[in-house]
């Protein structure tokens, strides 16, 4: 029994309450998988940028950045789980406003509004539980989840819009929708999306909207309107808060007038909109073959059903990727046959977030993604969350196909009554496949590791130290440690791929010392002597740092020469074969501060203190590296290390007793993604080495202790066969943070 | 039969004016360095009050 639009429309004024019951369900699962703290990847800078209001890394998401700032300062838990909660809850609403959209498409053509609301309510599930909109809604690793709810709201106007576009509101919700579009951008720019959907659903349904130019008008200046929120970069980056990533300003000491009026801001603030620092190329230089960046939605397509970490189910996923293709492809085609007006917007809407954005992206093959060919180029980590919205979305048109294929078997042999529905309607628990499969992967509710990983790399290095790091996974937990939970405050954390930079170092010489609190600290640095530096971190000045080239054309070995250290650099060693402007500023680090406080690079670091020639002078300490001012000698309790210098055995054994890392690996029973298991190498890597140590030393008991924290962690974590070269493990990813340097090529 | 209302209602206005106030209140707190006050009435001008603003526009 079909209905006209009109007369379905009359009669099924859309079910909010149920749709907030529909949200607070979904709530209430995230909730109880939320991550407890931070998490790996970008989740400690945006979580650390909320709190203390400051950049992250471009675009800068000042939106977002507000929006967070108000969810920390909520007094309920702890701040990382605020923060959190603002991802959960930005995803609920998006479940509910999905249940919406779905009651209203099946209104045109479902007579009974339980099946309605049922079915409805499967798409807001499905949607929810896609392993990626999930795992993403339980910690506030990025953005998108704020995205989504801005997608889903936009959609609903439109819909609405779509419904009676000669209506009485129906030019506020054009205005409203053009001004959320605008104050999306603000979030990510990926906030424009929805654009061309709403387009195409405008010049559908009234193209002569668009000749309007009253409305036009108003609608444009709406998006302005939604746009002024950019203006917190420039006023925030003015005040110099410890994370201000691209320094929009140009004010050099405070705010003022004159310097936030600026050139300088102007051009400072586009370069950070733009994302400038990371030098996306053109999309006519694709980074990887059209084929396999549809490969890799693809391969995300899978996971979103069941995602199966640990591959042992490959046939059930890929049997049901197949299916949830099967049923949204229907679901697409029950929406155009039955509910042209908002077919019209989701459509394109889906086109949009999906094969649009496959091609816009243009990603180098997936960190997971094809794995027997080695050679290719790879983004550091699974870029599934930039694909959160076409799976979200995708997910309402999977539920109508199955909605659609519940109606089949209900109506079979007639118009189907009530109980023939309520018979059929078990074929709608395929939707709950997603809740069972992903619930293992997607839950974070005891994902502590990347808290206590940052706490136990912080806590290696002696006070007032400097900490060389090299990328995202062992800096951004690091300022969240520092910023958000205070904990060694008195460390300068330098991070090589921002070094590269010209704001950072500036940063760093404002960044104020910070009184070491030895009650706080491992007991192994209690009684130290630790006089506070009195001098900033570099010597140099302002405009000398500015002046450091981006580089050095310098592709054989250079003596570099501090006091009594003198290494042989090796560019051939370094990520580009010459020394970028990062390595060069470590090195400045070395000569400015190498016997008046401790210098220290992480053991993340990989090579990298063999490629700078430290080795002779770097001395293990946990899981950082010091940088001796002399070469080191070997000691009874100094042990020579090939390929990571020496081992300060005592040390390390003394700080390995007062980690917490590895018993929260074991709590969760694996490490976050495979990207990043390098750091959970790097404890694996410490306890085989003291495990040895002990060995040596006759200590079979400590010995054997160490050796099964290595084993039990190296199963956990899936690790077993790496080991192990006498190196250490391998580095993890760079990420996301890395500025992006062309380097030419000399003959 | 009820005349068109042409003016803004007087909730309307209310609604205008508050919500530029509200704005003009954060900001300002933002440039003098407020980080708790300034993003809470940011994020309530721009997510609750200018949407008002639009939805009760004649």
């Amino acid at each position: 029994m079909a209905l006209t639009a009109t007369a379905a429309h009359e009669r099924a004024e859309p079910s909010y309450g149920i749709a907030a019951i529909v949200g607070a369900v979904v709530l209430a699962l995230y909730v109880a998988t939320l991550a407890p703290t931070t998490g790996m990847w970008d989740a400690s800078e945006y979580i650390t940028a909320a709190y203390t209001l400051g950049i992250p890394h471009p675009p800068g998401n000042p939106l977002f950045v507000l929006l967070g700032r108000v969810a920390s300062l909520v007094p309920v838990s702890s701040v990382a789980v605020r923060v959190n909660m603002l991802a959960a809850v930005c995803s609920a609403f998006s479940a509910a406003i999905w249940f919406l959209v779905t009651e209203r498409v099946l209104a045109a053509w479902w007579p009974m509004r339980w099946t309605r609301v049922v079915a409805a309510a499967t798409a807001a599930l499905l949607g929810a539980t896609a392993f990626t909109v999930w795992n993403q809604s339980v910690v506030n690793e990025k953005v998108y989840t704020v995205a989504l709810a801005f997608f889903a709201i936009v959609s609903w106007l439109t819909v609405r819009w779509c419904d009676d576009p000669d209506g009485p509101v129906a030019d506020r919700l054009l205005v409203m929708i053009a001004y959320l579009i605008g104050l999306g951008y603000t979030n990510h720019p990926a906030g424009m999306l929805v654009g061309p959907a709403v387009v195409v659903a405008v010049l559908v349904r009234r193209p002569r909207t668009i000749m309007r130019w009253k409305l036009v008008s108003v609608a444009l200046l709406a998006a302005v309107v939604g746009l002024t929120p950019f203006a917190v970069e420039p006023i925030r980056a003015a005040w110099h808060p410890v994370l201000n990533e691209g320094e929009p300003t140009g004010c050099t000491d405070r705010i003022g007038v004159s310097c936030t009026f600026s050139k300088t801001t102007v051009t400072r603030l586009m370069a950070n909109v733009n994302r400038d620092q990371y030098g996306k190329p053109n999309l006519a230089e694709r980074q990887a073959p059209l084929s396999a960046q549809v490969g890799m939605w693809w391969l995300y397509f899978k996971w979103q059903w069941l995602r199966d970490s640990r591959e042992t189910q490959g046939g059930i996923q890929l049997f049901l990727a197949l299916g949830f293709l099967a049923l949204g492809i229907y679901g697409g085609y029950v929406h155009w046959k039955h509910e042209r007006a908002s077919f019209w917007f989701f459509g394109p809407l889906v086109l949009t977030v999906t094969f649009a954005l496959v091609y816009y992206m243009n990603f180098k093959y997936g960190a997971s993604q094809s794995p027997e060919l080695p050679g290719v180029p790879r983004e550091v980590r699974d870029r599934d969350y930039f694909y959160l919205w076409s799976y979200s979305t995708w997910s309402v048109w999977a539920a109508l196909g199955l909605a659609a294929a519940w109606r089949a078997l209900a109506t079979r042999d007639g118009d189907g009554d009530r109980r023939r529905w309520l018979m059929t309607a078990p074929v709608l628990m395929i939707g709950l496949i997603p809740l069972v499969g992903n619930w293992r992967d997607a839950s974070r509710a005891n994902e502590t590791a990347t808290r206590e990983w940052a706490h136990d790399l912080l806590n290696s290095v002696e006070p007032y130290a400097v900490l060389v790091t090299l990328g995202d996974n062992d800096t951004f937990p690091l300022w969240y440690a520092q910023e958000v939970e205070g904990v060694r405050r008195d460390v300068t954390i330098a991070v090589t791929s921002l070094l590269n930079t010209d704001w950072y170092p500036r940063g760093l010489t404002r960044r104020p010392t910070v009184a070491y609190d030895a009650a706080k600290g491992p007991a192994v640095y209690r009684g130290m002597a630790a006089p506070p530096p009195t001098k900033p971190v570099f010597s140099l000045t302002q405009a000398e740092l500015d002046s450091v080239p981006e580089y050095l054309d310098v592709r054989t070995p250079q003596v570099f020469q501090s006091g009594t250290l003198r290494a042989i650099v090796d560019p051939r060693r370094l990520e580009y074969g010459v020394p970028l402007r990062g390595d060069l500023m470590v090195l400045q680090l070395l000569k400015d501060n190498l016997g008046t406080r401790p210098v220290y690079i992480a053991r993340t670091s990989g090579s990298y203190i063999t490629a700078l020639g430290l080795e002779p002078y770097a001395l293990v300490q946990g899981l950082a590296t010091k940088i001796q001012p002399a070469i080191v000698a070997p000691t009874t309790d100094v042990i020579p290390a090939p390929g990571i210098g020496h081992v300060d055995v005592l040390r390390t054994r003394a700080l390995w007793s007062g980690y917490r890392g590895p018993a929260s690996i074991m709590a969760r029973g694996d490490w976050v993604d495979r990207p990043s298991v390098g750091i959970a190498l790097l404890y694996i890597n410490t306890a085989f080495m003291l495990g040895q140590v002990a060995q040596q030393r006759g200590d079979v008991a400590d010995a054997e202790k160490m050796r099964r924290s290595a084993l039990s962690l190296a199963e956990a974590t899936r690790t077993l066969d790496f080991f192990l070269p006498a190196d250490g493990p391998p580095p993890p990813a760079g990420g996301d943070s890395a500025p992006k340097r062309t380097i030419p090529v000399t003959p | 039969m009820k005349t068109p209302e042409l003016a803004p209602s007087r909730r309307a206005l209310a609604l205008r004016v508050l919500a530029g106030a509200t704005l003009i209140a954060g900001w300002t707190d933002l440039v003098y360095g407020g980080i708790s006050a300034g993003p809470l009435l940011i994020v309530a001008g721009y997510a609750v009050l200018v949407p008002g603003v639009i939805l009760t526009w004649r």
